[in-house]
């Protein structure tokens, strides 16, 4: 099949750098995401002078009353390259969801067109020191949150527990089920050292006992807000070859929305199910690979019930059947679809996608180590729901 | 329903000029939805441009509907993230498609508590919570029960 995506194998990614990934960091967000850069630039064989590109989303994803303060709670492209005294031919931010393949998707294009030769693509995760992470205090609604907040509908538990609850409820399937998931999230993290749940995996005893907070959403079903950096070096196949680690190329990319206008944070299921169809159906056609080809999936799983759903819009398993099919072994690394082998997020902390883009990168650059699986060829990198994020396929060889 | 002096800290609405009528209405306890005025079609909530027909003078008019609806979805809020909820907590949020026109959602507190049998396709009518003075937001109360 022709990929409709010109660019297909143009970029790769050669670099990376991940800080340790904790509660609090000892060091303000924007140290940590400067010391996290120049660690990408150097492990890509690079030095700052090569640099002319920066992307991120410097989003933070809460919806409590904190601060975006550039530098201390977000760090934007240009904060970044200002502090590193660059001035860069292509700086932008992106402004959507899927904040990770919506700034891979800008790298891309800009070096895919030679609107820059080797670009910085991070993201800055601030868990805010003071106040609950999605602590809000308002006492007026105005705006889109009139709708929503005065009968207290309000932030993401409730947004992700009503899609969840409908999928329980459609298909016949018990909460209990995605033990399975939680179990598998942190295995695979506490075998990664940057992981804030490093040498802490959890049984699914400690899945089911653990606090309910919006039905069918316990606390464990979230990842954990943490302050983490990554950070990436992307730049055209053909300057790759010359740098030290094996490329990892973009094979296709590919975004979805729902079709409709809804109320702030309502995502009925079959409008988060709807658009990932055609995720993943834009997928295929980009890169011109069957998603079947896939050996190293990478599902998004900041809340928990994405899995399931990431699971069933990909074809993973039929619509209706993830709960059983996680139960049954089918997402275990040993043996099964190793959709979590990088731990998610729920087995690293709120890193927003990041896990999922990193896990492709070091399979396919044969750089996991004890993790490496034994087939890393394509890789499809995963974020947010399907119906808002977007996923970006790699290979490890040009195609 | 609620005493009001123990929500004193609940997000009060705000009302603009593409809501006031809904507002208006519901401080009556009346459901009151967006029609647009030029394919006579319902939105919620409602914006500057009919979904539906993409008319961007869509002349919305606030007309009272017909509240009684059916459970698409439901959740348990056990901790909320407003401060003003702490005293309610648990409390359900209901997902409910609205009988007057297909896939017409909203998302109310339901008013039988936290302890009752829910499931989808159950039937649900529209209450009100009053928030303030003047100040009222629509839930939802089992059919059966009401």
């Amino acid at each position: 099949m022709t990929p409709r995506f010109s660019a297909r194998s143009q970029v790769a990614i050669v670099g990376y750098a991940q800080s340790p990934i904790v509660r609090h960091a000892a060091v303000p967000l924007g140290a940590l995401a400067l010391d996290t850069a120049l660690a990408a630039i150097a492990d890509a064989g690079l030095t700052k002078d090569d640099i002319d590109g920066f992307t991120t989303g410097s989003l933070l994803p809460t919806s409590g009353s904190h601060a975006s303060v550039d530098g201390v709670s977000i760090v934007t492209a240009n904060w970044l390259a200002e502090q590193l005294g660059i001035n860069p031919r292509f700086c932008a931010g992106f402004q959507g969801f899927g904040q990770i393949p919506g700034s891979v998707t800008m790298a891309v294009n800009a070096l895919a067109t030679g609107a820059a030769d080797y670009v910085v693509l991070h993201r800055a995760l601030h868990n805010p020191p003071k106040g609950r992470y999605h602590g809000n205090p308002m006492t007026h609604a105005p705006g889109a949150m009139q709708w929503t907040a005065p009968q207290g509908y309000f932030g993401p538990l409730t947004m992700i527990a009503l899609p969840y609850n409908e999928y329980l409820q459609r298909y016949h399937a018990s909460r209990d089920a995605m033990a399975a998931v939680l179990v598998e999230a942190r295995a695979n993290g506490s075998r990664i050292p940057w992981s804030y749940w490093h040498e802490r995996p959890i049984t699914a005893q400690d899945y089911l006992d653990a606090r309910v907070i919006a039905d069918p959403i316990g606390v464990l079903d979230c990842d954990i807000p943490v302050d983490g950096v990554a950070a990436f070096i992307l730049t055209r196949a053909d300057r790759a070859r010359d740098l030290p680690n094996r490329p990892v190329y973009v094979a296709g990319y590919a975004m979805g929305s729902p079709r409709r206008p809804r109320l702030p944070v309502h995502w009925p299921l079959d409008d988060i199910m709807e658009a990932g169809f055609e995720v993943a159906r834009r997928l295929e056609e980009a890169s011109g690979l069957s998603l079947r080809e896939v050996d190293v999936p990478q599902l998004y799983d900041g809340f928990s019930p994405f899995v399931y759903f990431w699971l069933e819009a990909l074809g993973i398993c039929p619509v209706g059947e993830a709960h059983r099919f996680v139960q049954d072994g089918g997402i275990r690394t040993d043996g099964g679809v190793p959709i979590l082998s990088g731990g998610g997020a729920l087995g690293n902390g709120r890193m927003h996608g990041v896990p999922q883009m990193l896990e492709c990168y070091l399979q396919l650059a044969q750089r996991a180590g004890e993790r490496q699986l034994p087939s890393a060829s394509i890789g499809l990198a995963c974020h947010s729901s399907p119906h808002f994020g977007g996923a970006v396929m790699y290979s490890a060889e040009p195609l | 329903m609620s005493d009001v002096s123990e929500v004193a800290g609940k997000p009060i609405p705000v009302p603009d000029a593409q809501s006031a009528g809904y507002w208006t209405a519901a401080a009556e306890h009346v459901l009151a939805l967006a029609r647009c005025g030029r394919c006579d079609r319902f939105t919620h909530p409602p914006g500057v441009v009919c979904p539906h027909c993409l008319s961007t003078d869509p002349a919305f008019v606030f007309v009272p509907v017909d509240g009684r609806g059916t459970v698409r979805s439901w959740t348990v809020v056990r901790d909320s993230f407003l401060p003003g909820f702490a005293a309610d907590v648990p409390f359900v949020l209901v997902d409910v498609e609205l009988d007057v026109q297909a896939d017409l959602r909203l998302v109310g507190r339901l008013a039988d508590g936290p302890d009752a049998p829910l499931h989808q396709g159950d039937r649900v009518v529209t209450v009100f919570d009053d928030l303030a003075p003047g100040v009222a937001v629509p839930a939802f109360a089992l059919e059966a029960a009401s």
